[in-house]
């Protein structure tokens, strides 16, 4: 019987509680002219939390000793003498032990874990029934203490808002956990990276080739960590290549839209362009390296260009624009859309033709707005990882030529961390450092262009 | 007698369905301001926009008639918007400076007309607009500041001389000084008074002790309709109809 | 700046030609700015045109490669099961441990040997690698078949099914017009794509273990993201008490919505896999992943449409007695529940296309058989394209696509349904 099978009955216990409550609290009759405080239904509710509440953390945390105290059962049986000493061989014979006992397997490719199986159901079912047994004692304890609270002048409504407020108060905090989780796991590893290798050397050194040896005493087996050429590929794809396409081309549609354009064009054009950005990036990759890379190659071939190369910094670059145009256009449409219809007007009755009046008095009005929507770009740019995974390429290189192939912080994180990884080696560490440096400019960047749009905001309300 | 800058024949105008002004014919003096005033929603402002056809620039606004500027029909399809514009200026209810400096501001008109051949020549037309809007002397010294960071008052004499350096023949002022304070309001209609003979000013207030400060000419509109025009003084004192009389009597407004 | 400037009011003109409007130069002027407004406008609608081209163009390339992708050229073949039953009975087959008895026998063999035997010497070339498998599964759905010939169609190579769909070389094309006039060959619906997983041969690979993959995790995203996003967005907008914790709390959402998705990756690996031991490539772990990733999307729109509950209806239900927990739940949240449930359906469409953050929790592994619970190995269809598009064979490119076709119809049917419930359920107060 699984933990889960004690959680269903936890909460059928939990149904029956409910509908004797209720019955029980229907019967309550108000006294006089005051009136009644709990309508029956707060007073099932409160039963009801007090018998599946209890009962149900305590599952969770059964469920998470429970495989701790059967491996310790495991090893304490004198079959266990046989075991490899702890590591991850000793690991995989105990999975071997755990799916040939529930049955996944049916041969097992290690005597031990045939004779060990036995062992793990006994102590599997016998740690089952005792976690069965507690949660329903838990569960009783908790009805038996909320059925002598139940009477006519105890105000269960109070409890149980009070109980509803603290799993609003929790999914609230679980923003900041994770927040938490994300900086102190980055924090960690990348603590533990700069211990094996220097930070001077990781945020200035020029030579990126982290492929450490297979066996420690091999030669070279250090590996080379300086990040500048991957920060200059991830600059110079994401902000100078992406932004190169992704500014005009943003900027002027939106102008076109919410200047030019009639009102059905429009209805029809700015859904069709926010589709730009609804389309996974995993495609946007696979275009980028089955037509986009090759055509480019193609073309910087014949035209004599040296070092192009199938997988391109251009490739990448022009893709990953092509991805962003919807984010600077509808940036500069509402930056364009604060910008006061008086503004317009005063331009407009001076004799200033539109373009006239876009060009010298709108788009300055709205600048900071689209600078901060392009800030907002550049970052979710840099951040981006299936484009340039698939199409800018793997070579460290500190390259001005669109066409060779450059290297960045995401596309190195992915290739660090896969394939088979041993997890405290310098190689695996350096994604998390790469991963803590790319959170820390995302947000700078992000901080700055709220706050550039916050401002412009303000300037016009 | 003051002879006509503009004039208006049966100018019919409709916000899609709804017809805002009915068969307004009238006449705008070169030499004298004209005041329009009416209860608000009477289309007074709707009126003054289409003197200069800033209503081409709302969706939906569809104007009928004629109306002339110099004799030239100006809903004609030769006629320029551009430089019609240039030719009969406008300031707003709110004022408008564009987020630029007080030089640029002014500047921007002829710039764009190309009306200055250089440096100096547009030094000369900022520094003649801002004499003419009486805010040289406030703003001399910090003429590279930005426009909006004036004064309410000083903003919409910015708008009036920005106005003037493109040397339009008409001033259009859409209730210029509602949202101004009693001074800078006074400031304003010293100007007006000032600019008068130079221009042609047709200004729309709501205020109808400004229309008889300012003004020589009044027309009074409602529902749409011009009620009744003529010289200031009659209106105000001799109005011929008793809609006009209701309303400045304040029977409502 | 000159001293001779006029005083108010002053007779000369601002500028120096009054009657300029109607000379020459003004009139090339104002042509010259007109030009000059037509072009502006122009490239206006050359840069929509490109963006739409864009777009267009990325559809179309991908809807072209991909159509093949959904058919599959067969070969016919007439097998002679008993040739290699060795003893095995239809019995024996179907009875406990019948899977052993099946991968004991040499079917790979026996469809080498056939093809030989009917179309020469280089017969088995025209098979995929993975025609036995057909003969697999038919004897598996009908062992008696072990005890007689049969006749099967079973999927061609590479080589073979390009030139069937008019894309192969002379040599190629030529035999499989001569198969054609034979009745041999044919090219339908590729319904092995729908039903089953990756493989190493393109001609056999399908979907169906991805998509598993994909329903798995985004039910476990979807039953954590969304009542723990609209109930965040709840309590800050409806019991939140300004203070700096809830400033924090804040400030966590709206950082965590321009987190890259790669570091919600890297947590999951650093927290879930390594701290948490939790099972790698599981369903659960990538759900979890990208529960946290969509959720700040969810407080985001769930707030907004919060938000837009005008408070008269929460002042009514208070003034009639109700407590504040009732207000929210009886009141705001049924009207605000269409604005949720499109920033619900916004937010999953994203998780629904997201790649990196699964590939760091080793979603990438070789999955051959659909998962069946959400611990167990699996992957889901983005990175099951991101593996297809890394393979040599070049008869994945077809199976790339048609699989990004599947992946961005249900993004768009998704984004619909969010469109449609946006415009009818969404009330402006």
């Amino acid at each position: 019987m699984p933990l889960s099978m004690i959680a269903v009955i936890v909460l059928a216990l939990g149904a029956i509680a409910f509908a004797a409550a209720r019955s029980k609290a229907r019967l309550f009759k108000p006294v006089g002219t005051e009136r009644l405080h709990s309508r029956p239904n707060y007073h099932a509710a409160h039963m009801l939390l007090w018998v599946v509440v209890p009962a149900l953390i305590f599952v969770a945390m059964w469920s998470f000793v429970a495989p701790r105290l059967i491996n310790q059962s495991i090893l304490t049986s004198p079959a266990a003498s046989e075991l490899p000493p702890p590591g991850i061989e000793r690991d995989a014979v105990l999975n071997e032990i755990r799916d040939l006992a529930t049955g996944k397997l049916e041969v097992s490719f290690n005597p031990a874990a045939e004779q060990l199986a036995p062992v793990y159901r006994d102590a599997r079912d016998h740690y089952t029934i005792l976690g069965g047994i507690a949660a329903a004692l838990l569960a009783y304890a908790g009805g038996g203490y909320a059925w002598t609270r139940l009477r006519r002048e105890f105000r269960a409504r109070n409890r149980v808002e009070r109980a509803v407020m603290v799993v609003l108060v929790a999914a609230s905090l679980i923003a900041i956990f994770t927040t938490f989780g994300i900086v102190i796991s980055l924090l960690f590893e990348s603590l533990l990276f700069f211990q094996k290798v220097s930070p001077a050397e990781f945020f200035f050194s020029l030579e990126w080739s982290p492929q450490t040896a297979m066996r420690a005493d091999q030669v070279g087996s250090s590996g080379a960590f300086g990040a500048v050429p991957l920060f200059w590929g991830t600059i110079f794809i994401g902000a100078i290549i992406a932004m190169i396409v992704a500014i005009p081309l943003g900027l002027m549609s939106a102008i076109y839209l919410t200047q030019y354009a009639r009102p059905r064009f429009r209805a029809w054009m700015k859904p069709l362009l926010e589709m730009l950005a609804g389309v996974p990036t995993v495609v946007y990759g696979y275009f980028a390296a089955l037509t986009v890379a090759p055509a480019i190659r193609d073309a910087a071939t014949w035209a004599g260009i040296p070092g192009a190369s199938s997988e391109s910094a251009l490739a990448a670059g022009v893709v990953m624009g092509v991805m962003i145009i919807p984010f600077v256009s509808s940036m500069a449409d509402d930056s364009l859309a604060a910008v006061p219809q008086a503004m317009k007007d005063g331009s407009l009755a001076l004799g200033a033709t539109p373009s006239e009046t876009i060009r010298r008095v709108l788009v300055p009005a709205a600048l900071p707005g689209v600078v901060g929507g392009v800030l907002l770009a550049v970052s979710r740019a840099i951040g981006e990882t299936m484009i340039v995974v698939m199409a800018a390429g793997m070579a460290a290189n500190l390259t001005l030529n669109p066409f060779a192939t450059v290297t960045t912080v995401t596309t190195q994180i992915v290739a660090l961390l896969t394939g088979d990884q041993e997890f405290d080696s310098a190689k695996t560490l350096a994604a998390f450092a790469l991963g803590l440096t790319l959170l820390i400019v995302t947000l700078i960047l992000n901080i700055i262009a709220l706050r550039v749009v916050k401002k412009y905001r303000e300037a016009y309300e | 007698m003051a002879s006509h800058k503009m004039s208006a024949r049966d100018v019919n105008v409709f916000y899609g369905e709804k017809q805002a002004i009915r068969n307004v014919s009238i006449d705008v003096d070169k030499e004298n301001v004209t005041a329009f005033i009416g209860p608000s929603g009477c289309g007074k402002s709707t009126f003054l926009r289409t003197l200069n056809r800033m209503n081409d620039t709302v969706v939906g606004c569809r104007t009928e008639g004629r109306i002339e500027l110099d004799g030239e029909d100006i809903y004609a399809s030769e006629m320029d918007v551009v430089l019609l514009r240039a030719r009969v200026g406008m300031v707003f209810q709110k004022p408008n400076p564009f987020p630029k400096s007080i030089y640029e501001n002014i500047a921007y008109g002829p710039r764009i007309h190309g009306l200055a051949e250089n440096k100096s020549a547009m030094d000369h037309v900022v520094e003649t607009s801002l004499h003419r809007a009486g805010l040289w002397n406030e703003v001399k010294d910090r003429l590279q500041e930005s426009g909006t960071a004036l004064s309410g008052g000083q903003q919409q004499r910015l708008c009036i001389a920005r106005a003037i350096a493109v040397d339009p023949e008409v001033i259009l002022m859409d209730e210029p000084c509602s949202a101004l304070d009693p001074i800078a309001t006074a400031k304003i209609e010293e100007l007006i008074t000032e600019l008068r003979g130079r221009f042609a000013i047709v200004i729309v207030t709501h205020n109808m002790q400004q229309a008889a400060r300012v003004s020589q000419r009044t027309a009074f509109f409602h529902l749409g309709e011009l009620v009744e025009y003529g010289a200031t003084a009659d209106i105000f004192t001799n109005p011929t109809q008793t809609r006009t009389q209701d309303y400045i009597t304040g029977r409502y407004g | 700046m000159s001293d001779r400037a006029p005083g108010i009011g002053g007779d000369l003109p601002v500028t120096s030609n009054p009657s300029r409007w109607n000379s020459d130069v003004m009139q090339r002027r104002v042509a010259r700015r007109y030009a000059s407004e037509r072009r502006f406008r122009r490239i206006g609608l050359f840069a929509v045109a490109l963006s739409a081209g864009f777009l267009a163009f990325l559809l179309l390339s991908m809807v072209i490669n991909g159509a093949r992708g959904f058919t599959q050229t067969e070969i016919k073949l007439t097998v002679n099961f008993p040739s290699i039953a060795a003893g095995v009975t239809p019995a024996a087959l179907s009875a406990k441990g019948g899977d052993e008895a099946l991968s004991g026998l040499d079917l790979e063999g026996l469809a080498a040997s056939e093809a030989t035997a009917a179309y020469g010497e280089n017969g088995a070339a025209l098979l995929s690698d993975g025609a036995w498998l057909t003969l697999r599964d038919a004897i598996k759905s009908d062992p008696t078949l072990i005890t007689r010939k049969g006749e099967m169609w079973v999927p061609a190579s590479v080589e073979i099914d390009a030139a069937a769909k008019g894309r192969g070389d002379t040599a190629n094309t030529r035999l499989v017009a001569q198969l054609k006039t034979n009745g041999q060959i044919k090219t339908g619906l590729n319904k092995t794509f729908f039903t089953s997983s990756d493989s190493t041969d393109p001609t056999v690979v399908g979907i169906w273990g991805a998509f598993k993959g994909t329903l798995l995790t985004m039910l476990v995203t979807a039953l954590l993201a969304f009542p723990v996003g609209t109930l965040a967005a709840l309590y800050l907008e409806e019991y939140a008490p300004r203070n700096r914790w809830t400033d924090l709390i804040e400030v966590s959402i709206n950082n965590l919505a321009a987190v890259p998705s790669i570091i919600f990756g890297l947590l999951g690996l650093a927290v879930f896999l390594n701290f948490f031991h939790m099972p790698r490539s599981a369903p659960i772990v990538g759900g979890l992943t990208l529960a946290l990733m969509t959720m700040p999307v969810i407080v985001i729109a769930s707030r907004n449409a919060i938000k837009a509950v005008p408070p008269s209806i929460r002042d009514g239900a208070l003034a009639m007695g109700a407590s504040p927990v009732q207000v929210v739940f009886h009141h705001v949240l049924p009207l605000a529940m269409p604005g949720i449930l499109t920033g619900t359906i916004i937010g999953m469409a994203r998780a629904l296309g997201e790649t990196a953050p699964l590939i760091m929790i080793g979603m990438r592994a070789f999955i051959s058989s659909p998962p069946t619970s959400f611990t167990e190995p699996a992957t889901v269809l983005p990175v099951q394209i991101f593996l297809w598009s890394d393979e040599v064979s070049s008869g994945f490119v077809e199976k790339t696509s048609a699989a990004i076709i599947v992946l961005l119809v249900f993004l768009m049917t998704m984004n619909a349904t969010a469109i449609y419930l946006r415009n009818h359920f969404e009330r402006r107060w």
